[in-house]
């Protein structure tokens, strides 16, 4: 085991270097420097760990000391918590190539990147220095244009830019700022400078996973962590939250919302996340309309104005009149209201253009401009083929250069020249003589290195820093570190989170605890929270509905397989006739028809196969693994409103589903409750904590409505297929039984029914008992007593809504029914029953209709007037 | 001479439109050769909104928002308009050639060709293309006045291709058009524009109206004319001068123009988002110029 802790420094490690290494480790310990955890990697590898003389950096030296003190076992033992942790709070980074419904899992390594707090002072003026040039030229672009007047800038290098939305044109920001975020993404160079490759300035991420990161951090390490005396990143974020709320142009209380493309986007779970940490509700376009000028979030209680919008969309999808018309995530007629200083988005609309690469290149000429001085931080050398000199150098080096597109927004990725073969590479000098203005090279730095786990132990992996910018009042503030990525090997070039490379917490590290300043301003927020959190997108709460009836569905639907197995496998052997009925109340109960309905009599008495189907087929709708599909769809659209223990719950359900094949493997004969327990303790979990763990807001309310419309349509097919029709004596047991154990009142039925009768008082049970919480009145009660609640205070009706009387009349027919005339038999059926069920059935779908009528959007997706080209 | 434009779009849909939000560009703007007096536009149903402002290119737009449910969208756009007569009779011919124009462009820091500049690049519906190059490059010689240069691309684009109306639609990508070498006006001023930027001069697209007269003897119709639109391209020192090639004219007092852009996408009179209004909504398009005593 000690063996996995001497890592091998080349990529491919081989039992020669693994020796060689050994003995390297062995020969630094003698000197007393260097760490056994992470030995000095080889010279040609540049580290950020050893100094030049080959002692460790101090700010270094405490967390590897650490981690070897815990040892290979303790920090695998580690590794795995935090991946349990990661896991339950369902951090995920969705990779677009593995279908919609592929959740991809955060990797953080556990070794943190760390940076002193001396250094970190020079690199965060840089950034502050560099955010307010970015916002001068932001301001400038879409303003005087005085750059390309005094020749800082080429006219074709903005010109020529897919980002520069010329729509957005004298777009104004209140207060000093107009670039509200401003990211970098930076790495280290051999000589170990900071070198900046990119700037992020629409809408960028990855500040939520380094909150994530920093929560699962201290929580693995709190000793280590304590100690090394972490910068806090709270502050970060309080700023934030305070820069949107003071955008907002309205007088009255600010209601800022965080836009997100949905769930499907690679990084919804940031969404989720940040919408949550800041208090304001996460919408989609969808969520959002333009009603007389202002915006407008469609809530449970009719529009409400926003102010305010962090948008996680990219500026050209946000408005289908007059940004791009093929687009589906946008609002239409938002840019105009934002023209008018009536909603503001942060950051601005067409800020784009600032991703431009070749602004890298007049970038010192720009800031001499603008600053009167050149940039701090250093960017990376960056040709642009426009320029008539770039361009034959670009053309003569391309085998040694980064080729880019000026606009992200382009198919086209970015690539080394090194990789292509000569015939590719002539071909590329072609195409970039053809439109030059469209194509930047930039040379190609060699990232330094960190230590990073693997499966042998630590190894140096290239690392890359984001970093984060906020404008305050009169100036930004930066995120103490930011998300570092790591390669998957020595010496890779791309580090994506695309390409799955793992993420690392970054510390920026004091000798001295920091001073915590509690800003005496950041708690007052917490009233104005609150009232934010009680209106919610309406899309939101029907999903919570569903999420309700799918939970449900899926309840029914298992306990009436459980109960199926149970009688088929009992002791007493039933008749094919009452196996039969049963067989063809699961198809009626789980909606798969036409199923056992149409099933021949040697299917009947083999139902495996089918059985089989109605769990596991995911494309037929009604089976189990649909519905909880369904489910958690409707999950991810309102995960900001489940608790930490709901999402965990959420996960192991997600996991039991994957894991359906195995569990099924050895088929339902031989125990089929084991195969379906899996399922059956998620679900059970789901519906205790939907009930104990979940504030009673808005939110809950239609949760449970949903579960008890779903319970009450669940417990009129139960009757419907297994009481109405008229059987044996023999069956009529069978189907009693099954019918009361599905509903689990057999206990209650057996312990009362000596001085009560067999079918008549089951009925009575099931159906009319309001202390049974799994009756049918209780369940139209409970829909009654929500409505009374969530009307409570509302004093403009007095007179009866339409669901309320929908319910009345439900009720009122369930209490003025007899069960004598109910269980009363007539032509081969119990005829009374059936009527009343289907009465009943017709009432609750009218009721339905009502509510989803009534409380949920019923958008009409927009389409366009004319239709022209867009994009290159 | 001063005319009256009325241009009314309508659009019928199969299914009810509940909302929808619309950008025009129907207002004239001012310019050199012309003066928009008054203009009012006239929507139903009526919007619950409306706005006009300048945009990046100077044109009027027109924004408008409608709450009410609706199977038909009409808008009337009503202008007065004072056109100057002919423009200056420079003696053009003898102007700076395409091999100095090129130079001047290059080499010269004034902001008038700063700005010019924009219209030397792809836009959304012109891409400079190879075939573009081939088909213009023989009109072009270095030594050539470049306003000789131009005028012949214009009669050469008029004599190549067919007016074909139907035969394209607004979407019609500028390989097709020279492919058929057919195609209405939006075409062949997309088909010049692409040309002109192609040999490296900067070149708008306009649109705007033009006065047709009937045949000599016969009344003329109301609502017989069209929208129209042609091209201005950017001589150094000299400015913007226009060309119209379906025509094969140098626009004159009988081109009123609308707005000025890029190419179409910029300058497009009415686009917008509806909710609702089932498949395949109709449009119809009048417009009607008038001289005015």
């Amino acid at each position: 085991m000690s063996d996995s802790l001497t890592p091998p420094n080349q990529p491919l490690p081989t039992v020669a270097s693994q020796r060689q290494t050994q003995d390297a480790v062995s020969l630094m310990s003698e000197q007393g420097r260097g760490s056994a955890m992470y030995p000095r990697p080889s010279q040609d590898i540049p580290d950020q760990v050893y100094a030049d003389d080959g002692s460790i950096k101090p700010e270094w030296q405490y967390v590897l000391d650490s981690l070897h003190n815990l040892g290979p076992k303790e920090l695998q033992e580690r590794q795995e918590k935090a991946r349990r942790i990661l896991r339950d709070d369902g951090v995920t980074y969705n990779i677009y190539d593995e279908g919609l419904a592929a959740n991809s899992h955060w990797e953080l390594d556990l070794v943190p990147a760390i940076i002193g707090s001396d250094e970190w002072a020079k690199i965060e003026s840089g950034l502050l220095e560099r955010a307010e040039l970015f916002n001068l030229m932001l301001r400038d672009f879409y303003g005087p244009r005085e750059l390309l007047k005094q020749h800082a800038l080429p006219a074709e290098a903005l010109f020529g830019h897919g980002g520069f939305l010329r729509a957005c044109q004298g777009i104004q920001v209140p207060g000093e700022h107009e670039l509200i975020l401003h990211s970098v993404d930076m790495i280290r160079d051999q000589q170990g400078t900071m070198c900046v490759l990119s700037d992020r300035t629409q809408a960028p991420s990855g500040a939520g996973y380094v909150l994530e990161n920093r929560t699962v951090m201290s929580r693995v390490f709190p000793s280590i962590f304590r100690d090394s005396h972490v910068h806090r990143l709270a502050s970060f974020f309080q700023r934030l939250r305070q820069k949107l709320i003071s955008l907002s142009p309205s007088d009255s209380q600010a209601r800022v919302v965080v836009l997100t493309p949905g769930a499907h986007n690679e990084t919804y779970f940031e969404h989720s996340y940040i919408s949550n940490y800041l208090g304001f509700p996460l919408v989609q376009s969808s969520d959002l309309v333009v009603r007389n000028g202002f915006v407008w979030m469609k809530s449970l209680d009719g529009l409400g104005r926003v102010d305010v919008i962090l948008r996680r969309i990219d500026d050209v999808f946000c408005d289908p009149v007059e940004l791009r018309s093929d687009s589906h995530l946008g609002i239409p007629g938002l840019l105009d209201v934002i023209r008018s200083g009536r909603v503001i988005m942060a950051n601005p609309l067409g800020s784009g253009v600032l991703e431009n690469p070749i602004l890298l290149k007049y970038l010192p000429a720009i800031s001499k401009q603008l600053l009167g001085r050149e940039p701090r931080l250093a960017s990376v050398t960056t040709y642009w083929a426009g320029d008539a000199d770039d361009l034959e150098y670009i053309c003569a080096n391309l085998h040694r250069l980064i080729i880019k597109p000026i606009y992200r927004g382009t198919s086209m990725s970015s690539f080394w020249g090194g990789d292509l073969r000569p015939e590719s590479l002539a071909d590329w000098a072609v195409k970039i003589r053809q439109k030059p203005h469209q194509y930047v090279a930039q040379e190609r730095v060699e990232k330094s290195h960190i230590p990073t786990m693997t499966a042998t132990g630590l190894e140096p992996r290239p690392a890359i820093l984001r970093t984060f910018a906020v404008a305050t009042d009169n100036s930004y503030i930066v995120m103490p570190g930011g998300l570092t990525r790591v390669g998957l090997g020595v010496g890779q070039q791309l580090i994506s989170m695309q390409a799955g490379c793992p993420s690392k917490d970054t510390w920026v590290t004091a000798t001295e605890p920091e001073r915590v300043n509690d800003d005496a301003t950041t708690e007052a927020g917490q009233a104005e929270l609150e009232a934010l959190l009680v209106s919610l997108p309406s899309r939101v709460v029907e999903n919570l509905f569903w999420l309700g009836r799918y939970a449900e569905r899926a309840e029914a639907s298992l306990r009436i397989l459980r109960t199926v197995f149970m009688l088929i496998n009992g002791e007493q052997p039933i008749s094919a006739a009452s196996q039969r009925v049963l067989l063809r109340a699961i198809t009626e109960i789980t909606d798969t028809q036409p199923g056992f309905l149409s099933a021949s009599d040697e299917q009947l008495a083999n139902p495996e196969t089918e059985l089989l189907h109605i769990i596991n087929d995911g494309t037929r709708s009604g089976s189990i693994k649909s519905t909880l599909n369904a489910l958690l769809f409707c999950a991810d659209e309102s995960k900001e409103l489940l608790s930490s223990d709901t999402i965990r719950v959420i996960n192991d359900i997600r996991d039991a589903l994957d894991n359906l094949e195995v569990s099924l493997a050895g088929g339902l004969s031989s125990a089929p409750e084991e195969a379906l327990d899996p399922l059956v303790i998620p679900l059970m979990a789901l519906s205790g904590l939907m009930q104990e763990s979940m504030v009673r807001g808005v939110g809950w309310h239609f949760m449970d409505m949903g579960r008890r419309v779903e319970r009450a349509v669940q417990i009129m097919k139960t009757v419907t297929t297994l009481i109405t029709p008229e059987v044996d004596k023999a069956e009529s047991d069978v189907v009693l039984h099954a019918m009361l154990r599905s509903m689990e009142v057999l206990i209650t039925y057996r312990r009362q029914s000596r001085a009560r009768a067999g079918l008549a008082f089951g009925l009575e049970l099931v159906m009319l008992d309001p202390t049974n919480p799994r009756s049918l009145i209780f369940q139209f009660e409970q829909l009654q007593h929500h409505f009374a609640v969530l009307r409570r205070g509302d004093t403009n009706f007095t007179a009866l809504a339409e669901e309320d009387r929908v319910l009345l009349e439900v009720i009122t027919s369930l209490k003025l029914s007899r069960i004598a005339q109910l269980v009363e038999v007539s032509d081969g059926s119990r005829q009374n029953l059936a009527l009343l069920l289907t009465q009943l059935n017709k009432l609750l779908s009218e009721f339905s209709n009502l509510v989803s009528d009534k409380y949920f959007d019923h958008r009409i997706d927009p389409q366009q007037l004319v239709t022209t080209f867009w994009g290159e | 001479m001063k005319y009256k434009v009325i241009h009314t779009t309508q659009y019928q849909y199969a299914e009810s439109v509940s909302h929808c939000f619309n950008l025009a560009n129907l207002v004239p703007r001012n310019t050199e050769r012309q003066r928009c007096i008054s203009s009012r536009i006239m929507v139903s149903p009526l919007p619950t909104t409306t706005k006009q402002r300048t945009d990046y290119f100077g044109n009027h737009s027109y924004h408008f928002e409608i709450q009410t449910a609706h199977t038909e969208l009409s808008i009337t756009a009503e202008s007065l308009i004072d056109m100057q007569s002919s423009p200056a009779a420079l003696k053009l011919d003898l102007g700076m050639s395409y091999g100095d124009a090129l130079q001047y462009l290059k080499l010269s820091d004034s902001v008038d060709v700063m700005n010019a500049k924009e219209f030397l690049l792809n836009s959304p519906m012109v891409k400079i293309s190879d075939e573009l190059a081939d088909y213009a490059r023989p009109s072009f010689a270095l030594d050539r006045p470049l306003y000789d240069c131009v005028a012949e691309l214009t009669s050469r684009i008029f004599n190549d291709f067919q007016y074909t109306p139907g035969f394209t639609t607004i979407a019609t990508p500028l390989t097709e058009v020279l492919a058929h070498k057919r195609g209405v006006c939006q075409d062949f001023a997309h088909l010049e524009v692409g040309c002109l930027r192609a040999m490296g001069i900067p070149a708008k697209y306009v649109s705007g109206y033009m006065e047709t007269l009937p045949p000599p003897g016969q009344e003329k119709l109301v609502g017989a004319d069209a929208t129209h639109a042609w091209v201005s391209y950017f001589s150094p020192k000299e400015g913007w001068i226009e060309f119209d090639p379906t025509n094969d004219l140098r626009a004159n007092n009988q081109h009123i123009v609308t707005a000025e852009g890029r190419d179409y996408y910029d300058v497009t009179p009415v686009k917008g988002v509806i909710f609702g209004g089932g498949k395949d909504p109709i449009l119809s398009v009048s417009v009607d110029v008038a001289r005015i005593p």
